[in-house]
């Protein structure tokens, strides 16, 4: 159980490194630190649904590890070897330039099953966004005279078109 | 090409301008598809072979090759099934004769085919060259005016051929844009994609954004009259 425990550990740290943010998460030794939580939405203030520090049911369809963890349990059945307890946990939410990010993983038999990210969508990060970045910028359209051009930039397929256009007339103008 | 081509010079320089009419009527000769007997009708129906063609025609397909992808396929030079890379040469050519007027000496100039305009420098009386956007209903207006001293203004729409420009996605005309303006460093560039925006209807204005980075900025009309422009368009003030 210290090499899953390593191996959650890493687990854990790689994700927080791609998104570049801090993951906090309950600490081995502390009792409840965080309450774990359903959903990515409204989750902060979701009560436990099971009691976190003492898994008494055995995770299902895990053969190895929840065998172990039987054996385990019956040592010191007060906490997982892992010192991660099952629940879905939710990390603070982390601010960086382009808005928060907040990482929530999901538990099970001690071992981390699940890690994903929120990503901003609204706020700060609507200033950074590509999009709003790229996007061309609607305004009314004019229609001016062409007084004090040079050049007249137009589709002109043809040469009939052309002696129609105001190109022409510039030209027509200088001769 | 079938366009008629403007040139002013504002050096005092009008020898050179018989040096630009005879590139463009040797781009004509090789490159037109009205003419049975040109370099790309030859190429093109397999009677010459790749190898055997000039250097110009190999710089084309390559360049009509990068295109082809650099806008998704919709600037196609068989957009219309058989070979026509007549929407790049037009372009590369005007770029090709400024170069070398400026390789001569007139460092002062501008070279407008059919509306897709070339300019360096500036006009005779001092300033940037000042180059008016066609208004796409009120054919004596303008709606942008622009004032660039080195660079290129590419205007593709359909209110000169109706709807036939072809998305070559689909095969049918191409809906959603009425006119579509790119301004950048290089003519066969901006009218490539400005001809691949308006195939790609209202997709394009987004399209066209990411094109600002690479120093290709845009005039867009919708069909329905909305008007769209990216942030650095250089707009006479």
């Amino acid at each position: 159980m210290r090499r899953s425990t390593a191996a959650a550990v890493g687990t854990l740290t790689g994700a927080a490194l791609i998104i570049g943010v801090r993951l906090s998460v309950t600490p081995p030794e502390a009792p409840v630190a965080q309450a774990p939580v359903s959903n990515l939405e409204n989750s902060t203030s979701a009560p436990s649904k099971k009691p976190a520090a003492k898994p008494t049911t055995k995770p299902a369809g895990d053969g190895g590890a929840a065998k172990e963890e039987e054996k385990e349990e019956a040592k010191a059945p007060e906490k997982p070897k892992s010192g991660l307890k099952d629940g879905v946990f939710k990390g603070n939410a982390a601010a960086n330039p382009y808005g928060k990010i907040q990482v929530t993983i999901k538990v099970e038999g001690g071992e981390i099953t699940a890690a994903e990210a929120t990503y901003p969508t609204a706020n700060d990060s609507g200033t950074i966004n590509p999009p709003a970045i790229d996007a061309l910028k609607q305004s009314t359209l004019q229609a001016q005279k062409a007084a004090d051009v040079q050049a007249v930039s137009g589709a002109t397929y043809t040469s009939e078109s052309y002696v129609k256009s105001l190109q022409a007339a510039l030209d027509a103008a200088k001769a | 090409m079938g366009t008629t081509v403007s040139i002013e010079l504002a050096d005092e320089r009008p020898d050179l301008i018989d040096a630009v009419c005879a590139w463009l009527h040797e781009v004509d000769g090789r490159f037109s598809t009205y003419k049975a007997d040109s370099e790309v009708s030859r190429f093109g129906r397999g009677e010459l072979r790749l190898e055997d063609s000039s250097a110009d025609l190999r710089h084309v397909l390559e360049a009509c090759a990068d295109l082809w992808r650099a806008t998704d396929g919709y600037f196609d030079a068989y957009a219309a099934g058989s070979l026509d890379p007549s929407g790049y040469v037009k372009g590369w050519s005007v770029e090709v004769a400024s170069h070398r007027l400026a390789a001569a000496g007139s460092h002062d100039h501008y070279i407008n085919a059919g509306g897709d305009i070339r300019m360096r420098g500036y006009h005779p009386e001092g300033g940037p060259w000042r180059v008016g956007i066609r208004h796409p209903w009120e054919a004596d207006k303008v709606s942008w005016v622009l004032a660039l001293t080195d660079g290129a203004v590419a205007t593709s729409g359909t209110y000169e051929r109706g709807d036939h420009v072809i998305n070559p996605r689909t095969g049918q005309a191409a809906k959603g844009l009425r006119s579509v303006t790119v301004v950048g460093p290089d003519l066969s560039i901006a009218d490539a994609y400005a001809t691949a925006a308006l195939a790609m209807g209202e997709a394009g204005i987004a399209w066209l954004a990411k094109r600002a980075a690479d120093g290709y900025d845009s005039a867009v009309v919708t069909d329905d009259g909305r008007a769209f422009s990216s942030a650095n368009l250089p707009a006479a003030v």
